[in-house]
């Protein structure tokens, strides 16, 4: 793959497609549009599902899971089996009975439930940490792209990247424009499983089906060069391995973006349908995702390159330098690199829109502005959401690991804070305000802990590692928020009532 | 703040009613098929590395894919599809129950048949 050298195919490629997005959103903006950044017209429950699954896709589904399986082998299976486990999680624990509750947001939920200011505003603070997480993730892959692209290095490639969020979001605010999920989707599982049948043909493999045809290069890389894919836990442990995908697994049902779209759905059996068609479109790619890794190995392999001599921004580009080693066509690295940039543009947009609305009307009228008029709860969205940007702009110059792993920290956090307040508060009336701040808080540290003392207890990040840490900290943290709650006053009987009623549809006492 | 101490409050592992207890038995056969398959899937690959080292894993190929590949990377996808599928079969009934069993009821007390 040549760096220092302007791509025009996939540039041409690239913001064809974005020209496309923007007037397909132009053309649905009668339809429906709301202030969480989920606009979009719902027609059926494959709709709904292509719509959970575009907002889903993010650049560590489309370039980050390749690196891990390049770099790691079986252990990115962790992050199959935890990025689809976790809807199950969710339809059954959570999904029905959210809905019931009839809030919109993560802070509101929570604010509502737990009959606490106090509590609805640490779910804000928690809700936009998980989002600039979240973000620095996204920033990396598209300023990886962008390098790509435009063939500069990858600081000023941040910077570019980062004015380019911004201005796609500006525009399209401009010009009202509304996400048509479903062509999105449908243009994403194109691009990304278009280019692995190009490459499984051309290796003489089974193209028809690249997620079963890749097996071949497996046995290939075996045979002729040696390399052992037969010790599935010889470089990670199996604790390491189930504490990631079970991290990853509560992080998806507590994670507010993913918990949002159930409040957007207008029936809830069309929203449980709707997680099905999602998961099933999740898995499509998910499917296909390894076998980017395997494959770019195995050319690496017969061009005799070393592993990973590029260092983890080569890792994270492997899905591209892995198909242009196998001789794919321009266009079809161009696709790649759109699917890639239109799944980061998209989710990072959506969530810095929900990072600044969580802001203005959790935060800023509580903490700082208590009289604030609507305009200017709008104006300091504005704000905040240019804030917000720069905060993930400076965190991307610097990032503390791969596409993925940086994703799985946020999923970590989502999983040791979220998750449980969500649970208990679905599934025990008596967990009070006391329960849930104290929860939320000893999630935080359980979170950020390896990430600060892991090098002097390196216990801590042994039971605790930065990506895996809800294995252990999930539960902790719900225990912390049984003991807090039997230890002070229960909630208001008109809540547990609520929760016993309206949610349970239990026969009064 | 109320405090209603004689109040017995629904829980998933103290659930009330017939309608929760069915849910939290159904949430937990799924749950249960979702752990195990989950777990036992990695102690399988485990225990075949550790037991057999590379032997058995190199010589178990399905589908193409490596036994442990198919398993955790295709079967597992599919599996949970499986499980939100039956699910929602389960749920869409007990809708349907619980709608046949109010509709009766508000026809019944219409006619002031039980009355």
């Amino acid at each position: 793959m040549a760096y220092g050298m302007i791509q025009l195919v996939p540039i041409a490629i690239v913001a064809g497609m974005f020209a496309l997005f923007i007037l397909s959103g132009l053309r649905s903006r009668g339809g429906q549009s709301s202030e969480y950044g989920f606009g979009g017209s719902y027609t059926g429950r494959v709709g709904i599902g292509a719509g959970i699954a575009s907002n889903w896709m993010s650049a560590a589904s489309f370039l980050g899971l390749a690196g891990i399986f390049y770099l790691k082998g079986y252990f990115g299976m962790a992050y199959v089996v935890g990025w689809t486990g976790g809807y199950v999680l969710l339809l059954v624990l959570m999904a029905t009975q959210i809905r019931r509750f009839g809030k919109f947001t993560a802070p509101d939920f929570v604010g509502f439930r737990y009959e606490s200011d106090t509590a609805r505003t640490l779910a804000a603070v928690i809700s936009i940490i998980i989002s600039v997480i979240y973000c620095v993730a996204q920033f990396r892959g598209i300023a990886l792209l962008v390098s790509w692209l435009f063939g500069i290095a990858y600081f000023p490639a941040v910077i570019i990247g980062t004015s380019l969020v911004v201005s796609h979001v500006v525009v399209s605010g401009a010009l009202g424009v509304v996400r048509n999920q479903k062509l999105q989707y449908f243009v994403l599982i194109i691009t990304f499983i278009l280019p692995l049948m190009l490459l499984t043909r051309k290796l003489g493999y089974f193209w028809i089906l690249p997620q079963f045809g890749y097996g071949a290069a497996i046995g290939e890389l075996q045979q002729q060069f040696g390399f052992n894919w037969s010790e599935p836990f010889a470089s990670t442990s199996l604790f390491e391995w189930l504490a990631l995908c079970f991290t990853l697994m509560f992080g998806t049902a507590g994670l507010p973006h993913v918990l949002s779209r159930f409040y957007m759905v207008p029936g809830i059996r069309d929203a449980r349908w709707g997680v099905v068609w999602g998961l099933f479109f999740i898995a499509l790619i998910y499917w296909s995702a390894p076998a980017y890794g395997v494959l770019a190995r195995l050319f690496e392999a017969r061009n005799g390159l070393t592993l990973n001599a590029g260092g983890a921004d080569a890792a994270d580009m492997i899905a591209l330098s892995g198909a242009g080693l196998g001789g794919a066509p321009l266009w079809a690295l161009g696709l790649l690199a759109a699917g890639g940039m239109s799944a980061a543009f998209s989710i990072t947009a959506g969530l810095l829109m929900n990072g600044s609305a969580s802001f203005s009307f959790d935060i800023y009228p509580r903490l700082i502005r208590p009289n604030a008029s609507e305009q200017d709860k709008v104006y300091a969205a504005k704000a905040f959401f240019l804030v917000l940007a720069a905060v993930v702009m400076t965190l991307t110059f610097q990032p503390w690991g791969m596409i993925a792993e940086i994703a799985a920290f946020a999923f970590a956090l989502a999983g040791n804070t979220i998750f449980p307040a969500f649970l208990l508060g679905i599934w025990w009336p008596r967990a009070n305000a006391t329960g849930v701040i104290c929860g939320m808080l000893t999630g935080l540290v359980i979170s950020f802990m390896p990430l600060f003392i892991g090098d002097t207890l390196p216990v801590i990040a042994h039971l605790f590692p930065l990506t895996s840490s809800a294995f252990i900290g999930a539960p902790l943290v719900m225990i912390v928020m049984i003991v807090a709650s039997l230890l002070t006053a229960p909630p208001s009987a008109a809540i547990r009532l609520f929760v016993s009623r309206d949610v349970h549809d239990c026969p009064e006492n | 703040m109320e405090n209603t101490s004689t109040h017995t409050d629904p829980s998933f592992f103290k659930p009330h009613g017939t309608t929760m207890r069915s849910e939290v038995r159904v949430i937990s056969f799924i749950l249960s098929g979702w752990l195990i398959s989950i777990v036992g899937c990695q102690l399988f690959a485990y225990l075949l590395e550790v037991n057999y080292s590379e032997l058995l894993l190199d010589d178990l190929i399905f589908f193409n894919l490596p036994i442990q590949f198919w398993l955790s990377g295709q079967l597992l996808p599919l599996w949970f599809i499986i499980l939100c599928i039956l699910f929602n079969i389960w749920m869409d009934r007990r809708t349907v129950q619980n709608l046949e069993g109010s509709l009766r009821f508000r026809i019944k007390a219409t006619r002031g048949e039980d009355e």
